[in-house]
């Protein structure tokens, strides 16, 4: 599933990542690597996506967050 | 003897709290060559050693092909600095070392510093320095940056360091051409340096009750705004003893400066130069340096907490209109009290590009001043149902105007390729280090005095020059002369002399607006008196609205109040966003943009108004 239509508290898993290379080099720079597990924390329409990843509080906005697949664990 | 050392970390590594307490007053801002980024270099002297720090730009990485990533692995391939020294937050280690990852790859001089070391023990979580220490091959320092003892820790390892220093001893990641399996290793060379040094508990995160608060999508909005102007009302607190003194100056120096140097014969023209336009010159700037003060304090205070990072998530959606991060809120609301608080709190903006676009569009926020004159002029004209339709008629210009600005200047200042959505880290609430959000607010507010004293007094010197008549009557100043020889020009503009007069003077500062109609409507005083010493004078609206009334037409009334709104916000807000920006070229380009942007909302205006009037 895509990382929008995860549930807030999801323990999940990232699958793949989509995107041009500039966005690769961001979202992957800041910890967003397949294969990482995380925790959607929030997810509310409209707004930016929540998720816990690498001891980390990340804020994704949903245009981006569109792009991640990822899996529940 | 001198040397050169280099700061890399990422955003929100605590840089530059490090960077500026190394360096404290000790800094010079300028641009890296032919780019727009800020570049920030500052020195320290250690044991009779001086020694420059250049602050690199923040970013998450150094493999993207952003201006800031170019420039900081350029400067550290060049080695014009003999050791870099590399900042991980202690409390997020495996995230924030994937900068060493890719600094690894340069194969330099450098030492290590966990910061937050009191956050992550708060958290729980323990780190054996040593062994890292041991596998890296270089220093690695726990630290706090804002506990100040620990900077002599940190200069004395400089200075070591710099007389034998350490490259990585452990190989750098393998280099993939793929931009998301270079990635993967680099954070696997992560995982392996961080084996037996670091334990992290696989725990479920919760959020704090106040982070569940803030992050509600209506409730958390709410919250945000409410806290922004109450900031604005503890900034003013923060100001009033400052401003208290400011105002003091003018009323306490005018007498006695005057009296001597009438007693030395000195002609008058300079007599009131000194005695009225310095004083108030030194009383604005003191009151502005007060502000700046507050606005630092509230917003060190909040950007410390981690307070911003939860106002850029709420808001970042409706912002992006704009061209701008989520962030930009804070600056925005804060510019409903006060223009010049909205460009110095432009300073928790990520990069230059996105500040001056910020503070560009912050102008457009009529501050407290403007609210404090729209209705009363307004009241003269029109009824209150009348007068309610005008606020209503100039917040949606707002609006309007801040679509313009951003359309206009964002493909030079935000460039698509970096305006990529909001990724970001939303950091753990930390205390707030008192001392620290004062010294560095004290710093600041004394930064801009000093430097904002002599714009201000220049832009003095020269409205003083333009409104000075010597027997005090408004018809034998140069501005008037001027104002009547152009006003078939400001006529098609909606605005008469009178009106394009007090016009002008609310570019120098929104309070005199009100004092000027008194002047050239009533001619009660003099217009220099108005603007350069608007305590002693005082304003009979209901006199002023009758003579104003029999003068000009409701049209043309209507006309002004656009006009002097969205005119540039005042002679303080402008030196402040040229000292913010430390680009002339583009606090002038803005000036003139708003300049334009006023006149012809005032022609638009008063031809409507005059069909229907």
């Amino acid at each position: 599933m895509k990382l929008t239509d995860s549930k807030a508290d999801m323990q999940g898993k990232i699958l793949s990542v989509g995107g041009e290379d500039h966005f690769m080099n961001r979202i992957t720079s800041i910890g967003i690597t397949e294969g990482t597990r995380f925790q959607t924390v929030r997810n509310d329409k409209k707004m930016p996506v929540l998720i816990y990843l690498r001891e980390t509080l990340i804020s994704l906005n949903r245009a981006d967050a569109e792009r991640i697949e990822v899996e529940k664990i | 003897m001198t040397g050169s050392i280099a700061l890399l970390g990422q955003p929100n590594s605590g840089k530059s709290t490090i960077y500026n307490n190394l360096t404290g007053s000790r800094q010079h801002v300028g641009n890296w060559a032919g780019k727009t980024v800020e570049k920030n270099e500052g020195s320290f002297t250690y044991n009779g050693t001086k020694y420059i720090v250049t602050d690199l730009p923040g970013s998450y990485g150094l493999s993207g092909n952003s201006d800031e990533e170019i420039i900081t692995t350029d400067f550290i391939r060049s080695g014009q600095s003999e050791l870099t020294v590399v900042l991980v937050d202690a409390s997020q280690l495996e995230r924030s070392m994937f900068m060493l990852a890719e600094f690894a790859r340069m194969d330099k001089p450098a030492m290590l510093i966990l910061n937050m070391m009191d956050v992550a023990e708060g958290m729980g979580k323990e780190i054996d320095t040593k062994a890292l220490e041991k596998k890296l091959g270089i220093p690695v320092l726990p630290f706090n940056a804002t506990d100040t003892k620990d900077y002599d820790k940190l200069k004395k390892l400089i200075a070591e360091e710099m007389k034998a220093p350490h490259k990585l001893k452990i190989a750098a990641p393998a280099e993939k051409a793929d931009v998301k399996a270079d990635s993967k290793e680099k954070f696997k060379w992560v995982s392996e340096i961080l084996e037996n040094v670091t334990r992290t508990k696989d725990a479920i995160y919760k959020m704090s009750k106040f982070d569940r608060l803030m992050t509600r999508p209506v409730l958390g909005k709410v919250i945000c705004i409410a806290v922004v102007l109450l900031a604005f009302v503890v900034a003013m607190l923060f100001m009033m003893p400052f401003s208290g003194v400011g105002q003091m100056i003018p009323t306490l120096l005018h007498d006695p400066i005057e009296k001597l140097l009438t007693s030395w014969n000195v002609h008058p023209w300079i007599i009131s130069i000194f005695s009225m336009m310095l004083p108030n010159t030194l009383s604005f700037t003191l009151s502005m340096a007060g502000f700046v003060f507050g606005v630092n304090i509230v917003f060190g205070f909040l950007e410390e907490t981690g307070f911003i990072a939860r106002a850029a998530y709420q808001f970042d959606g409706l912002l992006s209109k704009l061209g701008l991060q989520g962030k930009a809120i804070c600056p925005m609301l804060m510019g409903c009290g006060c223009t010049i608080g909205g460009a110095c709190g432009t300073r928790v903006m990520d990069n230059w590009g996105q500040r001056m676009l910020a503070m560009s569009i912050v102008w457009a926020v009529p501050c407290a001043s403007i609210w404090s004159i729209i209705p009363v002029i307004s009241g003269m004209f029109f009824s209150w149902w009348q007068t309610l339709l005008v606020c209503v008629g100039i917040l949606v210009y707002v609006v309007i105007t801040m679509v313009v600005v951003s359309k206009f200047f964002c493909k030079k200042l935000v460039p698509n390729d970096t305006k990529s959505g909001m990724i970001m880290e939303l950091p753990p609430y930390h205390k707030a280090h008192w001392k620290h959000i004062f010294k560095e607010a004290a710093y600041k507010a004394w930064d801009i005095f000093r430097r904002a004293l002599g714009t201000v007094t220049l832009v003095s010197v020269i409205f003083y020059v333009l409104s000075f008549s010597s027997d005090g009557n408004v018809n034998n100043s140069l501005i008037y002369r001027v104002g009547t020889f152009i006003e078939p020009v400001t006529k098609f503009f909606g605005m008469g002399w009178q009106t394009f007069m007090a016009f002008c003077s609310g570019a120098f500062a929104k309070e005199a607006v009100l004092g000027t109609l008194n002047a050239v409507f009533m001619g009660n005083n003099s217009l220099m008196e108005a603007t350069f010493f608007s305590q002693a004078t005082s304003t009979d609206a209901a006199l002023l609205g009758s003579a104003m009334t029999q003068m000009i037409s409701p049209a043309e009334a209507l006309a002004f109040m656009f006009a002097t709104t969205f005119n540039i916000p005042c002679i303080m807000a402008l030196s402040t966003t040229y000292k913010e920006s430390h680009s002339l070229k583009w606090t002038v380009r803005v000036a003139l943009f708003y300049i334009c942007n006023a006149l012809i909302v005032s022609c638009v205006v008063y031809h409507v108004a005059n069909l229907f009037m």
